[in-house]
């Protein structure tokens, strides 16, 4: 387990001295995509002006939603950065790389890149979080603990979701369009208030696109502590990384490789 | 026990094919058709330890496929493989500590940070320690003369260079066996000289066995004492270099330049004249059918001799000619 961390920290770091040899363009999309988040939420405050809350859902519980998903979203995909292109790596042969050296080759290809963005989501999501601890006015230790525990569920479910979708690449060829979609869905239902969906929508949003275990669920466990909320994102967690773990490699006995000229950036 | 080892091995990949134009692809999204192609065929081989292998064939002829199998990358339909006494699809990651691989269309160096980066990545990747990981690096820095290039941005260095510090970076866990795949593709002759002199100075120092593929005759020719040709997956001849040589290089090519006119009817027997001038000519002959010994004396004979060259054929040449009797 030490040699691993050991191993993905030294990927962090040698991604961190790859974007730091443009800082400018890695600043700009930081900066571009906390404006962007930000833009994003100027809707729900023009919401809540107008209604007070919506099936038990306020202002705060959204700051605090967005806080959650930004914050899992942004260190999930900042830190492995493949998360978002495993389907071109496994359809143009680019898997070579991680096989060839002595490393999980799952973790390995995610952890190989890191998108600048991805630095202004996290970095959105803690200022999200800041402000719902101000206009909620409670904060202690413990939230924070369940803060980060509720993050790291959502990141370990967003990252297993985009796996899982991206693994059908060994199966069906390249899956770019349908990560897309898939990608856009999750995002889109993680963001909203869970009460809003009920019956066959509710089920889908815990199963097939497990938008709740990203966001709803992880962010009322931050508000306040429910031992059944904590026992539902564990699970939830587990159940999908460890089912993403298995396609893929299930997927990876069927992988091709490939001639095309590669570049590692 | 030999360093690689491989039985009967094959590999089938599924091609989807499609008529050309709109109408081809809405058949095969309705009814796609599928082609098997068998890339490796049968192949059997074995590989001392220590030894440099020449593994040579035209462009599909399943070289890199071959390779991709025994460093894990690829499950093979059938058959078996050892390396280093690890069955490569079963035991990727134990195996990978004990070999290096280069592929030439496929960098392993971090394209915007400097070689020296790369490096140290790869010292966490193969567990060395700090003090001597900095060992390492300084001693291959040193016997591939690329000190100056270790902390210039990979980007900005020369495809020549870049290879140079692609092999390194493979070598950095002293593995036993270093698979190369078409190192020298896109290299300049004198970039190629170097890479081969460095690739030979390693497996003298260190006893790294060497298993080479390329489409240059040059690198089989200079670095390998045995060689494997291949061609539509199956091996189509196997020996060592210098017997390849022997075999296949008897037919000579004689120009020839006197210091007076020729007979016109000038002609030796068992030679074929190529080209016939006033003061000289061109010939060629097979040492199997026609001895040197006559052939000389026969020139010498002819006239006063200016100036006479013998020539080979190339070991391309020779390939070529394997190939072509192959496809026959």
């Amino acid at each position: 387990m030490g040699r691993q961390f050991a191993f993905v920290m030294a990927l962090w770091k040698t991604n961190l001295l790859s974007a730091m040899e443009y800082r400018v363009s890695f600043l700009t999309q930081v900066f571009g995509m906390m404006l962007n988040n930000a833009l994003y939420f100027v809707f729900w405050i023009i919401f809540f002006a107008r209604f007070e809350e919506i099936n038990g859902w306020d202002l705060v519980d959204m700051l605090f939603l967005f806080g959650v998903v930004a914050t899992g979203f942004g260190a999930g995909t900042y830190l492995f950065g493949n998360a978002v292109r495993l389907s071109p790596l496994i359809a143009n042969g680019q898997m070579d790389y991680y096989l060839s050296l002595p490393r999980p080759v799952l973790l390995h290809a995610l952890a190989s890149s890191s998108n600048a963005s991805s630095a202004g989501d996290f970095t959105y999501g803690l200022f999200s979080f800041g402000a719902a601890i101000y206009f909620s006015g409670s904060f202690g230790g413990l939230m924070l603990l369940r803060f980060t525990l509720g993050c790291l569920a959502s990141i370990a479910v967003l990252i297993s979701f985009l796996v899982l979708v991206q693994s059908l690449t060994f199966w069906i060829g390249n899956t770019s369009l349908l990560t897309r979609h898939a990608f856009n869905a999750i995002v889109t239902f993680s963001l909203y208030p869970i009460t809003l969906f009920d019956g066959t929508a509710k089920l889908l949003l815990f199963t097939l696109i497990p938008a709740a275990f990203i966001g709803a669920l992880p962010a009322e466990f931050v508000r306040s502590f429910d031992l059944l909320q904590l026992a539902q994102i564990c699970a939830g967690g587990a159940v999908f990384l460890l089912l993403s773990v298995f396609v893929f490699y299930r997927g990876l006995r069927r992988y091709e490789s490939g001639s095309a000229i590669q570049v590692r950036m | 026990m030999p360093a690689i080892s491989v039985r009967e091995l094959r590999k089938t990949f599924q091609l989807k094919r499609k008529a050309a134009g709109l109408r081809g692809s809405l058949r095969a999204l309705w009814r796609p058709t599928y082609e098997s192609i068998e890339a490796v065929r049968g192949l059997s081989f074995e590989m001392e330890d220590g030894e440099l292998l020449g593994f040579i064939g035209p462009n599909g002829a399943g070289k890199s496929t071959t390779i991709k199998i025994l460093t894990g990358i690829l499950h093979p339909s059938s058959g078996e493989a050892a390396v280093l006494g690890h069955v490569p699809w079963q035991d990727r990651q134990a195996l990978a500590f004990q070999i290096g691989s280069v592929f030439g269309q496929r960098p392993q160096l971090w394209y915007h940070l400097p070689a020296v980066d790369t490096f140290y990545l790869f010292g966490k990747i193969y567990e060395l320690d700090d003090k001597s990981l900095k060992r390492r690096i300084a001693f291959l820095a040193e016997a591939f003369e690329i000190e100056e290039l270790l902390e210039t941005p990979v980007r900005k260095l020369s495809l020549g260079q870049r290879m140079r510090c692609e092999v390194a970076a493979s070598l950095l866990h002293r593995p036993r066996v270093l698979l190369l795949d078409e190192p020298s593709i896109g290299l300049d002759v004198v970039a190629k000289q170097r890479l081969r002199l460095t690739i030979q100075r390693m497996n003298e120092l260190e006893g790294v066995g060497v298993l080479l593929t390329s489409h240059d005759a040059g690198d089989i020719e200079t670095l390998c004492r045995r060689v494997i040709i291949v061609n539509h997956g199956e091996i189509v001849y196997r020996d060592k270099v210098s017997s390849l040589k022997r075999r296949y290089l008897t037919v000579k090519t004689v120009d020839v330049r006197y210091n007076e006119q020729l007979a016109a009817d000038f002609s030796l027997p068992g030679v074929e004249m190529v080209k016939v001038g006033r003061y000289g000519a061109k010939m060629r002959f097979d040492t199997r059918v026609t001895p040197v010994e006559p052939v000389i004396s026969g020139l010498a004979a002819a006239g006063s001799l200016a100036d006479v060259t013998v020539s080979e054929p190339s070991l391309e040449d020779v390939i070529s000619a394997i190939y072509a009797r192959t496809e026959a």
